[in-house]
């Protein structure tokens, strides 16, 4: 069962430095937040589908489909029935609201895939790394990479106890939505438990290897700036120019809708 | 190098007190083995050493150490790193990157050595614990034993002076196991590091310069490993497992003390002691006596792979007969416990198939399959939810929609038979390893299930709690119960199990009675598994004895011969 989400591959995108991809990340986050029509956010989501296929990471989106397919429908019809607009259809719904919902759902989902894209294509290290580069001190680098890791960690807790449940016949496929959640309350007692016998050791452990132990550390990692670089950081600073100034004249918007 | 006066340590919160008094001076270069029953306080002992007691750890602390001339109390752990390196028994909570070779980085990263020291501590590290090959691994996905030989690379890539390692080796294979020893002493000739290792296997402290037994608190004996070691019986009450030679040499009331099998084998010889060959056809008669039922278990054609490219399982084909005692050896990595989860339905073949009973597991729910299956795991926290002892064993039964008087039965028989009952209204969490393991045993038992599948059930127990684990699998057998446990013990192979599967890569190399398969050192040498002591001794005198009793038994003392007056 393979938990973590970065895939160790050897792409044009793997190869960027952390702070590039981090760069790609926010641009793609702006270019869905800058519009509301559905036909701006799909094309900001093939921008990012476009990349992540160069990342060979879309195969990830597999591990999380049904949570963007929730996601998606939730925001879709929660903004569709709250937002206002001109053109009623039906009960609280207008075209233009169902438009911004479905804008909205696409915007949502686009904008996990970009993060899914990108931890997909980057260690915890460098995205530790690559934040220390921009200016963030250590600690507050590597608590955040840290937490990255435990993700992973805790579920693959969850898996081991779901399976020694099963083992003395725990039905986990067995009657409805309601009896199924019920039967994985068990599993979160030995999760919990682990969980903070292992962060305490951990931390223990971490003091035992020098974590802290000199004003200045260095990184086995090296991260730089090479030919790539350049050429994605021109290419998304067009991107951006572009969206911003279809943006100031007025596109992507849609008419009619009140917020 | 390592310096302890008037040691005591008292758990905030906690009942006793853990260390009561220690006074220990280490030298530097030195090799110490440390030894003792569970709840002996040596876990504790180490934490004192570079300071996580009393800096991380929460309790009264009393008296002084001093390491590399800096006392504990005056100096923040960190700082320690560079003089002492602790290697816990959780190994797997000190492991936190997503490389290995970024696992062996950490520490010398934080100490600031530059790029091209960097490199040469992780090579370095890596090789000495035979994983350099792993570089680019994820942590998370190796096996038991590759993470154990990692967390202590990722403590060795600092160079420290002195090496703590609290019980380093309990997920080894044998010549893991070896291996790991010699690449410790490698390191203490070459850089003269001070070692002190917590251990069960008495085996291994024979190499070291100091044994120390440690009980309730106290250290109760120090010395060489001979002058320690020498006394099986005392050894026996304090938890530790006496030397399988030194027991031969005792039951044949020899003064001399032998600790290998070389000097069992010469003393032999020059007692002129010869083999019954009477005996020996006896003992193989009995194994072919052994009477089975019909085949319960059918695994055929089976492959697993949990990566694309790397298959963890290649063809693999067994028959269990009812009744059978099936112990499963092989390399960290060889594909037993994947095995062992296709047994019960927890993995599904990728190709082949599994029958129990006859039946196609694929076609089973959890809740019949977990009566003709139990799956111990490996370890017990991983499974252990409840808050009450008797809840966590009537658990499985209460899923089989059995009556509550039935659950209540079966949970009593289950917990009498390990020996739990009295401890029924306990808190699992205050049991101590061993007695979750038993806790873990009877909660599988109590589903009643044909074949019991063990994981490892005796890993970290000290030897008064393996003596009563193994007791409790053979009564199990006894009682009809098929067994198979995987294990990493040569020597309980031998002792318990009537046949024997090595596995190497996924497949099965070897399966057949237990004395045939270890009449064969070639092929378990290839699985990387080494024989115990007293059958490797009575190979070298022509057979192949499985236990010091069944040797003592074969050795034919008739034949009166004059050189037998040492």
């Amino acid at each position: 069962m393979e938990l973590y989400l970065y895939q160790d591959k050897n792409t044009f995108f793997h190869r960027l430095d952390p702070r590039t991809k981090i760069w790609a990340m926010l641009v793609s986050f702006a270019l869905l937040l800058l519009f509301q029509d559905p036909r701006f956010e799909l094309a900001g989501l093939l921008v990012i589908l476009v990349y992540g296929a160069l990342a060979g990471s879309l195969g990830n989106l597999k591990k999380i489909w049904l949570l963007l397919l929730l996601i998606g429908l939730l925001s879709f019809l929660g903004w569709a029935v709250m937002a206002r607009g001109t053109t009623p259809l039906f009960w609280h719904i207008t075209r233009e609201s169902l438009l911004y919902g479905l804008g909205t759902a696409i915007k949502i989902d686009a904008m996990i895939v970009a993060g899914i894209v990108f931890l997909s294509a980057t260690r915890n290290e460098e995205v530790a790394l690559g934040l220390i580069r921009l200016g963030l001190p250590y600690p507050a680098a590597f608590a955040f990479s840290m937490a990255l890791r435990l993700v992973p960690t805790f579920v693959g807790a969850g898996f081991t106890a779901i399976e020694a449940q099963r083992s003395r016949g725990l039905d986990l496929d067995e009657g409805n939505v309601i009896q199924r959640a019920q039967k994985h309350i068990p599993l979160l007692a030995p999760i919990f438990l682990n969980t903070i016998r292992s962060t305490n050791q951990l931390a223990m452990a971490l003091e035992g290897r020098g974590f802290g132990a000199r004003k200045k550390r260095t990184y086995y990692l090296q991260i730089g700036f090479k030919a790539g670089d350049a050429v994605l950081f021109v290419l998304s600073l067009a991107l951006l120019g572009l969206a911003v100034w279809l943006r100031i004249k007025g596109w992507g918007l849609i008419p009619g809708l009140k917020m | 190098m390592i310096s302890l006066k008037g040691v005591r340590f008292h758990y905030k919160n906690a009942g006793e007190e853990v260390l009561k008094g220690i006074d220990l001076q280490i030298e530097k270069g030195e090799v110490v083995f440390l030894m003792g029953p569970s709840g002996a306080g040596k876990s504790t002992l180490c934490a004192t050493l570079n300071g996580l007691i009393p800096h991380l750890i929460r309790g009264n602390f009393q008296g002084e150490v001093e390491v590399a001339g800096k006392k504990t109390r005056e100096v923040p752990v960190k700082e320690f790193a560079p003089h002492v390196g602790l290697v816990f028994q959780d190994f797997e909570a000190q492991l936190f990157c997503t490389t290995v070779e970024l696992e062996a980085a950490f520490g010398p990263e934080n100490l600031g050595l530059d790029r091209e020291e960097l490199k040469l501590r992780v090579q370095e590290s890596l090789d000495s614990v035979r994983m350099g090959r792993f570089r680019k691994r994820q942590p998370a996905n190796l096996s038991g034993g590759e993470k154990q030989r990692l967390a202590l690379a990722s403590v060795l890539a600092m160079r420290p002076g002195a090496l703590v390692l609290d019980e380093p080796t309990t997920d080894l294979d044998p010549l893991g196991k070896s291996e790991l020893l010699q690449a410790l002493r490698t390191l203490r000739e070459k850089q003269g590091m001070t070692l002190l290792m917590v251990e069960h296997e008495t085996e291994e402290a024979l190499s070291a310069d100091r044994v120390l037994l440690m009980d309730q608190g106290k250290l109760v004996a120090q010395g060489s490993p001979l002058e320690v070691l020498r006394d099986g019986k005392a050894l026996a009450e304090l938890g530790v497992r006496p030397l399988e030679m030194m027991e031969l040499s005792s039951r044949l009331k020899v003064p001399a003390t032998w600790t290998t099998p070389e000097e069992a084998h010469q003393g032999i010889q020059s007692m002129g002691l010869g083999i019954s060959k009477e005996a020996y056809v006896k003992l193989q008669e009995r194994d072919r006596d052994r009477k089975y039922g019909e085949v319960v278990l059918e695994v055929s054609k089976v492959s697993y792979g949990y990566e694309k490219g790397t298959p963890a399982l290649k063809d693999v084909c067994l028959k269990v007969r009812r009744g059978e005692f099936l112990a499963v050896v092989g390399q960290n990595g060889s594909g037993k416990t994947t095995l062992m989860k296709h047994l019960n339905g927890l993995l599904k073949p990728q190709s082949g198939v599994v029958l129990v009973n006859g039946r196609d597991i694929r076609k089973e729910k959890p809740s019949q399959l977990s009566r003709k299956v139990g799956l111990v795991f490996q370890n017990p926290d991983h499974q252990i939810f409840a808050e009450r002892v008797w809840d966590e064993a009537a658990f499985g039964p209460g899923l089989q929609g059995l009556s509550p008087k039935e659950v209540g039965e079966r949970v009593e028989q289950a917990l009498q038979a390990v020996g739990l009952l009295e401890a029924k209204d306990e808190d699992p969490f205050v049991l101590t390893k061993g007695s979750r393991q038993r806790l873990a045993v009877a909660s599988v038992l109590a589903t009643q299930p044909e074949v019991i599948v063990l994981d490892e059930p005796t890993t970290g127990l000290d030897y008064r709690e393996l003596a009563s684990m193994m007791e409790l699998i053979k009564g199990l057998n006894d009682a009809g119960h098929t067994i198979l446990m995987v294990t990493h013990s040569m020597p309980l192979v031998a002792a318990h199990a009537q046949r024997t599967v090595v596995m190497k890569e996924g497949r099965i190399l070897k399966d057949g009675p237990t004395r045939e398969v270890f009449s064969d050192p070639a092929s378990l040498k290839e699985a990387f598994l080494t024989l115990p002591p007293v059958v490797s001794l009575s190979q070298r005198l022509g057979f192949t004895a499985l236990t010091v009793d069944e040797l003592v038994g074969c050795l034919n003392r008739e034949i009166p011969n004059p050189k037998s007056q040492i």
